[in-house]
């Protein structure tokens, strides 16, 4: 009795860690970097989350009804965000796990800054398939800071870089740090 | 012992309860059960009516449990945008820092 409850639970925990898995388009398990974040934001929106948050945006709102649009063609949006008190918490080995799996000819990298200043390093992979835009990743890195997106489906990349200003972010400008949910 | 055979036979023996026990003990009842309809009033609603209370009561709770989610499910979208929206227009910083 007791090991079929035991398998029961195994193989449950298996299938959810497989949809969880088969929906992003890569893995980024950061579960030992956000035991040592300060701050932490995990997303996990799979397509049926996304078209039911879908119906609680307000088309009137601009801000809402840019994303509600946005929003209706994705599959999937996976964010994972810490911040640290302090430097060197992250090391190079966990951008390079998810780095290596956005390689050629799936992905391809179409922007990619670092700031030798702000020691930050920015960079935008897209992933086409038969010559259409399927999924994009965007991973951000800082001293204090590492953050790793992958948003699912037919993303258009102009209206994403058009959110640069909204939120209450200035475009082209220095934006405000997103509000975070405290650990 | 033939004292004792008889008081046991006395005591033991068959009675014919009263004429108006059976009144006496219908009217007994019929006081108790007013008394708990008295206490819970609840008992005094028919039982369609009470079913249909529960059923409002569930599908109210549903309904606001949805919504909860949905409103949930709505701040996570919003937050994973202003997110993204951030890192995106920091890029453009750097971009436009490099072309000047």
């Amino acid at each position: 009795m007791k090991l079929t409850r035991t398998l029961v639970l195994t193989w449950a925990t298996a299938c959810a860690l497989c949809t969880i898995l088969w929906a992003q388009q890569f893995q980024f398990n950061l579960d030992h970097l956000a035991a040592k974040a300060s701050d932490s934001v995990d997303v996990s929106l799979n397509s049926g989350m996304l078209q039911f948050a879908g119906k609680f945006l307000d088309g009137k709102d601009p801000d809402e009804a840019q994303v509600k649009k946005l929003i209706s063609r994705l599959e999937g949006i996976y964010i994972k965000s810490f911040e640290f008190k302090e430097e060197g918490v992250w090391s190079q080995a966990d951008l390079d796990r998810v780095r290596n799996q956005l390689k050629a000819p799936e992905w391809s990298r179409i922007v990619g800054t670092r700031s030798a200043e702000d020691k930050e390093t920015l960079e935008v992979h897209v992933r086409n398939q038969n010559g259409k835009v399927t999924g994009v990743a965007i991973l951000a890195t800082g001293p204090k800071e590492f953050t790793v997106a992958n948003i699912v489906g037919a993303v258009d990349l102009d209206s994403l870089a058009d959110l640069g200003g909204h939120f209450g972010l200035p475009s082209m400008e220095k934006g405000t740090e997103p509000q975070k949910k405290k650990k | 012992m033939d004292w004792l055979e008889d008081e046991l036979k006395q005591a033991l023996g068959r009675k014919q309860p009263s004429p108006d026990f059976e009144a006496r003990l219908i009217a007994a009842a019929a006081a108790a059960g007013r008394r708990s309809v008295l206490r819970f009033p609840v008992l005094a609603m028919p039982r369609w009516l009470a079913a249909a209370a529960a059923v409002l009561v569930i599908t109210g709770a549903g309904a606001g449990y949805r919504h909860h989610q949905g409103e949930a499910a709505k701040e996570q979208v919003m937050l994973a945008m202003r997110i993204t929206g951030q890192k995106l227009n920091r890029i453009q910083v750097q971009m436009k820092g490099v072309r000047q």
